[in-house]
Protein backbone atom coordinates (compact mmCIF):
# COMPACT_ATOMS: atom_id res chain seq x y z
CA UNK A 1 0.00 0.00 0.00
CA UNK A 2 2.86 2.39 0.78
CA UNK A 3 4.55 1.68 -2.54
CA UNK A 4 3.24 4.71 -4.54
CA UNK A 5 4.43 7.10 -1.78
CA UNK A 6 7.81 5.46 -1.31
CA UNK A 7 9.66 8.03 -3.40
CA UNK A 8 13.18 9.31 -2.84
CA UNK A 9 12.69 13.00 -2.20
CA UNK A 10 16.06 13.79 -3.77
CA UNK A 11 14.44 13.41 -7.20
CA UNK A 12 12.16 16.31 -6.27
CA UNK A 13 15.14 18.49 -5.28
CA UNK A 14 16.92 17.57 -8.49
CA UNK A 15 13.84 18.38 -10.54
CA UNK A 16 13.42 21.77 -8.88
CA UNK A 17 17.12 22.57 -9.22
CA UNK A 18 17.17 21.74 -12.93
CA UNK A 19 13.93 23.64 -13.58
CA UNK A 20 15.10 26.79 -11.81
CA UNK A 21 18.58 26.68 -13.35
CA UNK A 22 17.24 26.11 -16.86
CA UNK A 23 14.63 28.84 -16.63
CA UNK A 24 17.04 31.32 -15.07
CA UNK A 25 19.65 30.65 -17.76
CA UNK A 26 17.36 30.54 -20.80
CA UNK A 27 14.10 32.22 -19.76
CA UNK A 28 13.15 35.69 -20.96
CA UNK A 29 12.51 38.52 -18.47
CA UNK A 30 8.97 38.83 -17.20
CA UNK A 31 7.25 42.19 -16.69
CA UNK A 32 4.86 42.16 -13.73
CA UNK A 33 2.01 44.64 -13.26
CA UNK A 34 2.47 46.42 -9.90
CA UNK A 35 0.22 45.14 -7.13
CA UNK A 36 -1.84 47.69 -5.20
CA UNK A 37 0.37 47.76 -2.06
CA UNK A 38 3.46 48.18 -4.25
CA UNK A 39 1.92 51.12 -6.08
CA UNK A 40 0.95 52.62 -2.72
CA UNK A 41 4.52 52.17 -1.45
CA UNK A 42 5.81 54.04 -4.49
CA UNK A 43 3.13 56.73 -4.28
CA UNK A 44 3.75 57.32 -0.56
CA UNK A 45 7.41 58.14 -1.24
CA UNK A 46 6.45 60.30 -4.21
CA UNK A 47 3.99 62.23 -2.02
CA UNK A 48 6.59 63.28 0.56
CA UNK A 49 7.66 66.93 0.28
CA UNK A 50 11.28 67.47 -0.76
CA UNK A 51 13.66 67.66 2.20
CA UNK A 52 11.49 65.47 4.44
CA UNK A 53 13.40 63.23 6.81
CA UNK A 54 12.96 59.48 6.37
CA UNK A 55 14.15 56.85 8.84
CA UNK A 56 15.35 53.89 6.77
CA UNK A 57 15.83 50.78 8.84
CA UNK A 58 17.73 47.71 7.60
CA UNK A 59 16.32 44.81 9.59
CA UNK A 60 17.72 41.82 7.78
CA UNK A 61 20.77 39.59 7.45
CA UNK A 62 22.55 37.73 4.62
CA UNK A 63 20.02 34.88 4.76
CA UNK A 64 17.22 37.20 3.65
CA UNK A 65 19.30 39.61 1.55
CA UNK A 66 18.22 37.89 -1.67
CA UNK A 67 14.69 39.12 -1.09
CA UNK A 68 15.29 42.35 0.80
CA UNK A 69 18.49 43.95 -0.48
CA UNK A 70 17.00 44.85 -3.91
CA UNK A 71 14.15 46.60 -2.07
CA UNK A 72 16.56 48.46 0.21
CA UNK A 73 18.75 49.41 -2.75
CA UNK A 74 15.81 50.55 -4.88
CA UNK A 75 14.21 52.48 -2.02
CA UNK A 76 17.41 54.38 -1.27
CA UNK A 77 17.71 55.36 -4.94
CA UNK A 78 14.11 56.50 -4.88
CA UNK A 79 14.57 58.54 -1.71
CA UNK A 80 17.67 60.32 -2.96
CA UNK A 81 16.13 60.89 -6.37
CA UNK A 82 13.23 62.61 -4.63
CA UNK A 83 15.68 64.79 -2.64
CA UNK A 84 14.55 63.34 0.67
CA UNK A 85 16.92 63.20 3.63
CA UNK A 86 17.68 59.76 5.00
CA UNK A 87 18.74 58.46 8.41
CA UNK A 88 19.94 54.86 8.29
CA UNK A 89 19.52 52.59 11.32
CA UNK A 90 19.78 48.81 11.83
CA UNK A 91 18.19 46.56 14.44
CA UNK A 92 19.82 43.38 13.12
CA UNK A 93 23.53 42.93 13.88
CA UNK A 94 24.31 41.58 10.41
CA UNK A 95 22.57 44.43 8.58
CA UNK A 96 25.17 47.26 8.82
CA UNK A 97 27.41 45.99 5.98
CA UNK A 98 24.45 45.99 3.58
CA UNK A 99 23.23 49.38 4.70
CA UNK A 100 26.72 50.86 4.54
CA UNK A 101 27.39 49.51 1.07
CA UNK A 102 24.10 50.84 -0.28
CA UNK A 103 24.64 54.33 1.20
CA UNK A 104 28.24 54.54 0.03
CA UNK A 105 27.35 53.40 -3.46
CA UNK A 106 24.21 55.44 -4.03
CA UNK A 107 24.70 58.73 -2.14
CA UNK A 108 27.59 59.98 -4.35
CA UNK A 109 25.53 59.30 -7.49
CA UNK A 110 23.10 62.02 -6.37
CA UNK A 111 25.73 64.34 -4.91
CA UNK A 112 24.40 63.82 -1.39
CA UNK A 113 26.50 65.10 1.49
CA UNK A 114 27.00 63.07 4.65
CA UNK A 115 25.53 64.79 7.68
CA UNK A 116 23.37 67.13 5.64
CA UNK A 117 21.46 64.75 3.35
CA UNK A 118 22.10 61.41 4.99
CA UNK A 119 23.48 59.96 8.20
CA UNK A 120 24.18 56.40 9.14
CA UNK A 121 23.59 55.61 12.81
CA UNK A 122 24.27 51.88 12.64
CA UNK A 123 23.18 48.96 14.76
CA UNK A 124 21.42 49.42 18.11
CA UNK A 125 21.10 46.46 20.43
CA UNK A 126 17.80 45.87 22.23
CA UNK A 127 15.27 44.72 19.64
CA UNK A 128 11.87 46.33 20.20
CA UNK A 129 13.06 48.12 23.33
CA UNK A 130 15.65 49.82 21.14
CA UNK A 131 12.89 50.78 18.72
CA UNK A 132 10.98 52.34 21.58
CA UNK A 133 14.05 54.34 22.56
CA UNK A 134 14.53 55.49 18.96
CA UNK A 135 10.94 56.69 18.96
CA UNK A 136 11.30 58.42 22.30
CA UNK A 137 14.57 60.17 21.59
CA UNK A 138 16.85 59.53 18.64
CA UNK A 139 19.58 61.47 20.43
CA UNK A 140 19.46 59.18 23.47
CA UNK A 141 19.49 56.10 21.25
CA UNK A 142 22.42 57.26 19.16
CA UNK A 143 24.67 59.83 20.88
CA UNK A 144 27.11 59.39 17.94
CA UNK A 145 26.84 58.34 14.32
CA UNK A 146 28.26 55.07 13.03
CA UNK A 147 30.73 56.28 10.39
CA UNK A 148 32.60 59.21 11.93
CA UNK A 149 31.63 58.65 15.60
CA UNK A 150 30.88 62.38 15.76
CA UNK A 151 28.34 63.72 18.31
CA UNK A 152 24.66 63.79 17.38
CA UNK A 153 24.39 67.56 17.30
CA UNK A 154 27.30 67.99 14.91
CA UNK A 155 25.04 66.89 12.01
CA UNK A 156 22.54 69.40 10.57
CA UNK A 157 20.23 66.56 9.59
CA UNK A 158 20.04 65.16 13.11
CA UNK A 159 19.62 68.63 14.60
CA UNK A 160 16.56 69.04 12.37
CA UNK A 161 15.07 65.83 13.77
CA UNK A 162 15.43 67.16 17.29
CA UNK A 163 14.81 64.99 20.30
CA UNK A 164 11.63 63.09 19.60
CA UNK A 165 10.75 61.13 16.49
CA UNK A 166 8.14 63.70 15.51
CA UNK A 167 10.69 65.24 13.15
CA UNK A 168 10.62 62.03 11.12
CA UNK A 169 8.21 62.18 8.20
CA UNK A 170 8.22 58.46 7.48
CA UNK A 171 9.67 55.16 8.59
CA UNK A 172 10.68 52.65 5.93
CA UNK A 173 11.87 49.23 7.00
CA UNK A 174 13.13 46.22 5.10
CA UNK A 175 12.22 43.55 7.54
CA UNK A 176 13.12 39.86 7.71
CA UNK A 177 11.46 38.92 11.01
CA UNK A 178 11.96 39.79 14.66
CA UNK A 179 12.68 42.59 15.30
CA UNK A 180 11.12 44.20 12.27
CA UNK A 181 7.99 45.80 10.93
CA UNK A 182 5.70 44.09 13.46
CA UNK A 183 7.71 45.71 16.26
CA UNK A 184 8.21 49.08 14.54
CA UNK A 185 4.45 49.53 14.22
CA UNK A 186 3.62 49.44 17.96
CA UNK A 187 6.86 51.00 19.17
CA UNK A 188 7.15 53.90 16.74
CA UNK A 189 4.35 54.17 14.23
CA UNK A 190 1.20 54.03 16.36
CA UNK A 191 2.84 55.57 19.42
CA UNK A 192 4.25 58.63 17.67
CA UNK A 193 1.94 58.65 14.64
CA UNK A 194 4.71 58.09 12.09
CA UNK A 195 3.54 56.70 8.72
CA UNK A 196 5.32 53.50 7.81
CA UNK A 197 6.27 51.55 4.67
CA UNK A 198 7.76 48.07 4.67
CA UNK A 199 9.52 45.62 2.44
CA UNK A 200 9.36 42.11 3.83
CA UNK A 201 10.31 38.54 3.16
CA UNK A 202 7.62 36.31 1.70
CA UNK A 203 7.21 34.45 4.97
CA UNK A 204 6.39 37.65 6.82
CA UNK A 205 4.17 39.26 4.20
CA UNK A 206 0.80 37.74 5.28
CA UNK A 207 1.41 39.14 8.79
CA UNK A 208 1.21 42.65 7.32
CA UNK A 209 -2.29 42.38 5.88
CA UNK A 210 -4.05 43.50 9.07
CA UNK A 211 -1.94 46.66 9.22
CA UNK A 212 -2.61 47.79 5.67
CA UNK A 213 -3.58 50.52 4.76
CA UNK A 214 -3.31 51.97 8.29
CA UNK A 215 -0.71 52.51 9.66
CA UNK A 216 1.13 50.64 6.90
CA UNK A 217 0.64 52.78 3.80
CA UNK A 218 2.12 50.22 1.42
CA UNK A 219 4.43 47.23 1.34
CA UNK A 220 6.64 45.13 -0.90
CA UNK A 221 6.24 41.39 -0.44
CA UNK A 222 9.23 39.22 -1.29
CA UNK A 223 11.20 39.22 -4.53
CA UNK A 224 7.99 39.64 -6.52
CA UNK A 225 7.13 42.89 -4.72
CA UNK A 226 10.74 44.05 -5.15
CA UNK A 227 10.59 43.44 -8.89
CA UNK A 228 7.31 45.30 -9.24
CA UNK A 229 8.71 48.23 -7.27
CA UNK A 230 11.95 48.33 -9.27
CA UNK A 231 9.86 48.46 -12.44
CA UNK A 232 8.25 51.62 -11.11
CA UNK A 233 11.46 53.29 -9.93
CA UNK A 234 13.90 52.25 -12.65
CA UNK A 235 12.51 54.41 -15.53
CA UNK A 236 13.73 57.60 -13.84
CA UNK A 237 16.83 55.98 -12.37
CA UNK A 238 19.29 54.60 -14.95
CA UNK A 239 21.47 52.98 -12.25
CA UNK A 240 18.55 50.74 -11.31
CA UNK A 241 17.87 49.40 -14.80
CA UNK A 242 20.32 46.44 -14.54
CA UNK A 243 18.94 45.54 -11.10
CA UNK A 244 15.38 45.63 -12.46
CA UNK A 245 16.35 43.51 -15.47
CA UNK A 246 18.05 40.95 -13.26
CA UNK A 247 14.97 40.73 -11.03
CA UNK A 248 12.64 40.41 -14.01
CA UNK A 249 14.82 37.60 -15.30
CA UNK A 250 14.36 35.75 -12.03
CA UNK A 251 10.58 36.02 -12.09
CA UNK A 252 10.16 33.37 -14.80
CA UNK A 253 11.97 30.79 -12.69
CA UNK A 254 10.02 32.01 -9.67
CA UNK A 255 6.66 31.44 -11.34
CA UNK A 256 7.49 28.00 -12.75
CA UNK A 257 9.08 26.95 -9.48
CA UNK A 258 5.75 27.68 -7.82
CA UNK A 259 3.85 25.70 -10.42
CA UNK A 260 6.23 22.80 -9.87
CA UNK A 261 5.46 22.78 -6.13
CA UNK A 262 1.71 23.12 -6.80
CA UNK A 263 1.86 20.21 -9.26
CA UNK A 264 3.65 18.06 -6.69
CA UNK A 265 1.06 18.93 -4.01
CA UNK A 266 -1.79 17.99 -6.38
CA UNK A 267 -0.01 14.79 -7.41
CA UNK A 268 0.70 13.88 -3.80
CA UNK A 269 -2.97 14.37 -2.89
CA UNK A 270 -4.18 12.29 -5.82
CA UNK A 271 -1.85 9.45 -4.81
CA UNK A 272 -2.92 9.78 -1.19
CA UNK A 273 -6.65 9.67 -1.88
CA UNK A 274 -6.35 6.83 -4.40
CA UNK A 275 -4.28 4.82 -1.92
CA UNK A 276 -6.80 5.49 0.85
CA UNK A 277 -9.77 4.51 -1.33
CA UNK A 278 -8.02 1.33 -2.39
CA UNK A 279 -7.28 0.50 1.23
CA UNK A 280 -10.91 1.05 2.28
CA UNK B 1 24.21 40.54 -7.52
CA UNK B 2 24.63 44.10 -6.41
CA UNK B 3 27.23 43.01 -3.90
CA UNK B 4 29.19 41.26 -6.60
CA UNK B 5 29.43 44.38 -8.73
CA UNK B 6 31.32 46.07 -5.91
CA UNK B 7 33.40 43.09 -4.95
CA UNK B 8 36.53 43.75 -2.90
CA UNK B 9 40.02 43.01 -4.19
CA UNK B 10 40.91 40.20 -1.84
CA UNK B 11 43.81 38.76 -3.82
CA UNK B 12 45.48 39.79 -7.04
CA UNK B 13 48.19 37.39 -8.19
CA UNK B 14 47.29 37.67 -11.87
CA UNK B 15 46.68 41.27 -13.01
CA UNK B 16 44.19 40.10 -15.66
CA UNK B 17 42.17 37.94 -13.26
CA UNK B 18 38.99 39.29 -11.64
CA UNK B 19 39.86 40.86 -8.28
CA UNK B 20 37.45 38.62 -6.41
CA UNK B 21 38.53 35.25 -7.84
CA UNK B 22 39.42 33.82 -4.45
CA UNK B 23 36.13 35.05 -3.06
CA UNK B 24 34.34 33.44 -6.01
CA UNK B 25 35.91 30.07 -5.17
CA UNK B 26 34.95 30.47 -1.52
CA UNK B 27 31.35 31.42 -2.33
CA UNK B 28 30.97 28.52 -4.77
CA UNK B 29 32.54 26.07 -2.32
CA UNK B 30 30.25 27.08 0.54
CA UNK B 31 27.10 27.23 -1.61
CA UNK B 32 27.68 23.84 -3.20
CA UNK B 33 28.78 22.34 0.12
CA UNK B 34 25.44 23.32 1.65
CA UNK B 35 23.57 21.94 -1.37
CA UNK B 36 25.51 18.68 -1.06
CA UNK B 37 23.45 17.92 2.05
CA UNK B 38 20.54 17.15 -0.26
CA UNK B 39 22.51 14.07 -1.32
CA UNK B 40 23.48 13.09 2.22
CA UNK B 41 25.33 14.40 5.27
CA UNK B 42 29.02 14.74 4.35
CA UNK B 43 32.26 16.52 5.37
CA UNK B 44 31.74 19.39 2.88
CA UNK B 45 28.40 20.19 4.45
CA UNK B 46 29.88 19.92 7.94
CA UNK B 47 32.70 22.31 6.97
CA UNK B 48 30.26 24.92 5.63
CA UNK B 49 27.92 24.50 8.59
CA UNK B 50 30.66 24.92 11.19
CA UNK B 51 32.16 27.85 9.33
CA UNK B 52 28.76 29.53 9.19
CA UNK B 53 28.13 29.05 12.90
CA UNK B 54 31.63 30.24 13.82
CA UNK B 55 31.56 33.33 11.64
CA UNK B 56 28.00 34.25 12.69
CA UNK B 57 28.83 33.89 16.37
CA UNK B 58 31.94 36.02 16.03
CA UNK B 59 30.12 38.71 14.07
CA UNK B 60 27.13 38.85 16.40
CA UNK B 61 29.37 38.92 19.49
CA UNK B 62 31.34 41.86 18.12
CA UNK B 63 28.25 43.82 17.10
CA UNK B 64 26.54 43.24 20.46
CA UNK B 65 29.72 44.16 22.30
CA UNK B 66 30.14 47.32 20.23
CA UNK B 67 26.55 48.50 20.69
CA UNK B 68 25.74 47.09 24.14
CA UNK B 69 29.03 47.39 26.04
CA UNK B 70 31.58 49.60 24.27
CA UNK B 71 29.28 52.47 23.31
CA UNK B 72 26.89 52.12 26.23
CA UNK B 73 29.58 51.84 28.88
CA UNK B 74 33.20 52.44 27.92
CA UNK B 75 32.39 55.48 25.78
CA UNK B 76 29.38 56.73 27.72
CA UNK B 77 30.92 56.86 31.20
CA UNK B 78 34.04 58.95 30.37
CA UNK B 79 31.86 61.27 28.30
CA UNK B 80 29.53 61.92 31.21
CA UNK B 81 32.41 62.29 33.69
CA UNK B 82 33.84 64.91 31.34
CA UNK B 83 30.41 66.59 31.19
CA UNK B 84 30.49 67.02 34.99
CA UNK B 85 33.18 69.68 34.46
CA UNK B 86 31.93 71.17 31.19
CA UNK B 87 28.76 73.33 31.42
CA UNK B 88 28.11 73.11 27.66
CA UNK B 89 28.19 69.30 27.70
CA UNK B 90 26.21 69.23 30.93
CA UNK B 91 23.44 71.28 29.34
CA UNK B 92 23.20 68.78 26.47
CA UNK B 93 22.95 65.73 28.73
CA UNK B 94 19.68 63.84 28.37
CA UNK B 95 18.05 60.73 29.70
CA UNK B 96 15.25 59.24 27.64
CA UNK B 97 14.80 62.51 25.84
CA UNK B 98 14.60 64.63 29.01
CA UNK B 99 17.37 67.01 30.14
CA UNK B 100 19.15 65.83 33.30
CA UNK B 101 22.41 66.60 35.07
CA UNK B 102 25.45 64.49 34.09
CA UNK B 103 25.68 63.13 37.63
CA UNK B 104 22.11 61.84 37.42
CA UNK B 105 22.80 60.24 34.03
CA UNK B 106 25.93 58.61 35.43
CA UNK B 107 24.06 57.26 38.43
CA UNK B 108 21.38 55.68 36.26
CA UNK B 109 23.94 54.07 33.98
CA UNK B 110 25.95 52.72 36.91
CA UNK B 111 22.71 51.38 38.36
CA UNK B 112 22.13 49.51 35.11
CA UNK B 113 25.67 48.13 35.28
CA UNK B 114 25.03 46.92 38.82
CA UNK B 115 21.85 45.18 37.67
CA UNK B 116 23.82 43.51 34.85
CA UNK B 117 26.30 42.13 37.36
CA UNK B 118 23.44 40.96 39.56
CA UNK B 119 22.19 38.89 36.61
CA UNK B 120 25.50 37.03 36.60
CA UNK B 121 24.77 35.80 40.13
CA UNK B 122 22.83 32.97 38.48
CA UNK B 123 26.19 31.34 37.91
CA UNK B 124 26.64 30.91 41.68
CA UNK B 125 24.13 28.45 43.09
CA UNK B 126 24.10 29.92 46.61
CA UNK B 127 23.53 33.52 45.44
CA UNK B 128 21.34 32.78 42.44
CA UNK B 129 18.40 34.57 44.09
CA UNK B 130 20.16 37.91 43.52
CA UNK B 131 19.56 37.57 39.78
CA UNK B 132 15.79 37.51 40.31
CA UNK B 133 15.72 41.25 41.06
CA UNK B 134 17.08 42.47 37.71
CA UNK B 135 15.14 39.71 35.96
CA UNK B 136 11.91 40.89 37.55
CA UNK B 137 12.72 44.42 36.47
CA UNK B 138 13.38 43.32 32.90
CA UNK B 139 10.13 41.35 32.74
CA UNK B 140 8.16 44.24 34.22
CA UNK B 141 9.61 46.89 31.93
CA UNK B 142 9.28 44.70 28.86
CA UNK B 143 5.68 43.83 29.70
CA UNK B 144 4.79 47.47 30.21
CA UNK B 145 6.51 48.50 27.02
CA UNK B 146 4.81 45.79 24.99
CA UNK B 147 1.43 46.28 26.62
CA UNK B 148 1.05 49.91 25.67
CA UNK B 149 2.30 49.64 22.10
CA UNK B 150 0.80 46.25 21.33
CA UNK B 151 -2.60 47.11 22.74
CA UNK B 152 -2.79 50.12 20.49
CA UNK B 153 -1.36 48.51 17.36
CA UNK B 154 -2.61 44.94 17.57
CA UNK B 155 -5.88 45.25 19.43
CA UNK B 156 -7.48 48.68 19.22
CA UNK B 157 -6.26 49.40 15.70
CA UNK B 158 -7.20 45.92 14.49
CA UNK B 159 -10.70 46.07 15.94
CA UNK B 160 -11.18 49.47 14.38
CA UNK B 161 -10.10 48.17 10.96
CA UNK B 162 -12.69 45.39 11.09
CA UNK B 163 -15.53 47.85 11.67
CA UNK B 164 -16.19 48.51 8.01
CA UNK B 165 -19.39 49.51 6.33
CA UNK B 166 -20.88 46.53 4.48
CA UNK B 167 -22.47 48.65 1.77
CA UNK B 168 -20.47 51.87 1.50
CA UNK B 169 -21.79 54.49 -0.86
CA UNK B 170 -20.34 54.40 -4.40
CA UNK B 171 -18.44 51.18 -3.64
CA UNK B 172 -17.81 48.58 -6.34
CA UNK B 173 -19.15 45.06 -6.09
CA UNK B 174 -15.62 43.80 -5.40
CA UNK B 175 -15.21 46.15 -2.45
CA UNK B 176 -18.57 45.12 -0.98
CA UNK B 177 -17.69 41.44 -1.43
CA UNK B 178 -14.31 42.05 0.26
CA UNK B 179 -15.97 43.71 3.23
CA UNK B 180 -18.50 40.88 3.53
CA UNK B 181 -15.76 38.25 3.47
CA UNK B 182 -13.80 40.22 6.10
CA UNK B 183 -16.70 40.58 8.51
CA UNK B 184 -18.19 37.10 8.07
CA UNK B 185 -14.77 35.44 8.09
CA UNK B 186 -13.80 37.28 11.27
CA UNK B 187 -17.06 36.34 13.02
CA UNK B 188 -16.73 32.68 12.00
CA UNK B 189 -13.10 32.45 13.16
CA UNK B 190 -14.00 34.05 16.49
CA UNK B 191 -16.88 31.59 16.88
CA UNK B 192 -14.44 28.72 16.29
CA UNK B 193 -12.51 29.83 19.38
CA UNK B 194 -15.65 30.31 21.47
CA UNK B 195 -15.53 27.67 24.19
CA UNK B 196 -17.88 29.29 26.72
CA UNK B 197 -21.11 27.99 25.20
CA UNK B 198 -22.25 24.55 24.22
CA UNK B 199 -21.45 23.84 20.57
CA UNK B 200 -24.94 23.88 19.03
CA UNK B 201 -25.60 23.11 15.39
CA UNK B 202 -25.57 26.81 14.44
CA UNK B 203 -22.34 27.48 16.31
CA UNK B 204 -20.78 24.37 14.77
CA UNK B 205 -21.72 25.62 11.31
CA UNK B 206 -20.09 29.00 11.92
CA UNK B 207 -17.10 27.23 13.42
CA UNK B 208 -16.76 25.05 10.34
CA UNK B 209 -16.65 28.12 8.10
CA UNK B 210 -14.11 29.62 10.53
CA UNK B 211 -11.89 26.57 10.09
CA UNK B 212 -12.05 26.98 6.31
CA UNK B 213 -11.07 30.65 6.64
CA UNK B 214 -8.15 29.64 8.87
CA UNK B 215 -7.06 26.97 6.40
CA UNK B 216 -7.10 29.55 3.61
CA UNK B 217 -4.94 31.84 5.74
CA UNK B 218 -2.48 29.02 6.48
CA UNK B 219 -2.45 28.12 2.78
CA UNK B 220 -1.58 31.72 1.89
CA UNK B 221 1.24 31.63 4.43
CA UNK B 222 2.55 28.37 3.01
CA UNK B 223 2.41 29.79 -0.50
CA UNK B 224 4.42 32.80 0.58
CA UNK B 225 6.91 30.54 2.36
CA UNK B 226 7.43 28.63 -0.91
CA UNK B 227 7.82 31.94 -2.73
CA UNK B 228 10.55 33.00 -0.34
CA UNK B 229 12.45 29.72 -0.46
CA UNK B 230 12.42 29.66 -4.26
CA UNK B 231 13.67 33.26 -4.30
CA UNK B 232 16.62 32.20 -2.12
CA UNK B 233 17.36 29.26 -4.42
CA UNK B 234 17.28 31.52 -7.47
CA UNK B 235 19.69 33.90 -5.75
CA UNK B 236 22.21 31.11 -5.18
CA UNK B 237 21.85 29.86 -8.75
CA UNK B 238 22.21 33.42 -10.07
CA UNK B 239 25.42 33.83 -8.08
CA UNK B 240 26.83 30.51 -9.30
CA UNK B 241 25.90 31.53 -12.85
CA UNK B 242 27.69 34.86 -12.37
CA UNK B 243 30.89 33.13 -11.31
CA UNK B 244 30.56 30.72 -14.24
CA UNK B 245 31.17 33.54 -16.73
CA UNK B 246 34.29 33.47 -18.94
CA UNK B 247 36.13 36.19 -17.00
CA UNK B 248 36.31 33.82 -14.02
CA UNK B 249 37.68 30.98 -16.14
CA UNK B 250 41.15 29.64 -15.43
CA UNK B 251 41.71 28.78 -19.10
CA UNK B 252 39.96 30.30 -22.12
CA UNK B 253 36.38 31.12 -22.98
CA UNK B 254 35.32 27.97 -24.86
CA UNK B 255 33.35 25.07 -23.30
CA UNK B 256 36.53 23.75 -21.70
CA UNK B 257 37.13 27.18 -20.23
CA UNK B 258 33.64 27.11 -18.77
CA UNK B 259 34.51 23.89 -16.96
CA UNK B 260 37.47 25.72 -15.41
CA UNK B 261 35.32 28.36 -13.69
CA UNK B 262 34.83 28.27 -9.88
CA UNK B 263 31.34 26.65 -9.78
CA UNK B 264 32.30 23.83 -12.13
CA UNK B 265 35.70 23.21 -10.55
CA UNK B 266 34.36 23.24 -7.00
CA UNK B 267 31.23 21.29 -7.96
CA UNK B 268 33.37 18.70 -9.75
CA UNK B 269 35.60 18.34 -6.70
CA UNK B 270 32.64 17.82 -4.37
CA UNK B 271 30.99 15.28 -6.70
CA UNK B 272 34.30 13.43 -7.11
CA UNK B 273 34.93 13.19 -3.38
CA UNK B 274 31.35 12.14 -2.63
CA UNK B 275 31.45 9.54 -5.42
CA UNK B 276 34.72 8.12 -4.10
CA UNK B 277 33.20 8.02 -0.62
CA UNK B 278 30.13 6.20 -1.96
CA UNK B 279 32.33 3.70 -3.83
CA UNK B 280 34.41 3.01 -0.74
CA UNK B 281 31.22 2.28 1.22
CA UNK B 282 29.89 -0.29 -1.26
CA UNK B 283 28.68 -3.36 0.51
CA UNK B 284 28.05 -1.51 3.80
CA UNK B 285 24.44 -1.20 5.07
CA UNK B 286 22.66 1.84 3.54
CA UNK B 287 22.03 4.96 5.60
CA UNK B 288 18.81 6.90 5.17
CA UNK B 289 18.90 9.90 2.80
CA UNK B 290 18.92 13.42 4.22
Amino acid sequence: MAAPLAFDRRWIYLGLGLLITGLYAFGSPEVLPPAEPVQEYYDAIEALPEGSIVLLSADFDPASAAELYPMFYGTLHHLFRRNLRVIGVCTWPAAPPFSREAFRTIAPQYGKVYGRDWVELGFLVGDDVAMGIIGQSLRSAYPNDALSKAPYDSFPLLRDVGDSSRGIAMLITTSAGFPGILEWIPQLSTRYDVPVLAGTTAVQTPSLYPYHPRPLLGYLGSATGATQYLQLVAPGTPALVPVRDENQRRMVAQGWGHLYIVALIVLGNIIYFRTRRRAS
Amino acid sequence: MMLLQQSPAWIDLDPTAPPDLLGAFLICLLTLSIFSFLYRDNPFYKLAEHLFIGVSTAWYTLEFYDSGVKKALFEYLPEKVHALHDPALAAATQLGGYPVSPGWALAWRLGAVALSFMLLARLVRRDAWISRWPLALIVGIYAALKMTGETQARLVQQIRETMVSLWPADASAVTIAGHLVLVLGLVCVLVHFLFTFKRTRTLAGFSRVGVIVLMLAFGARFGFAVLGRIALLIQRIAELNYFGQPQYSMGGSDWLGMLLTPPWLVGGLIVLVLALGALSRRGEPRQPAA
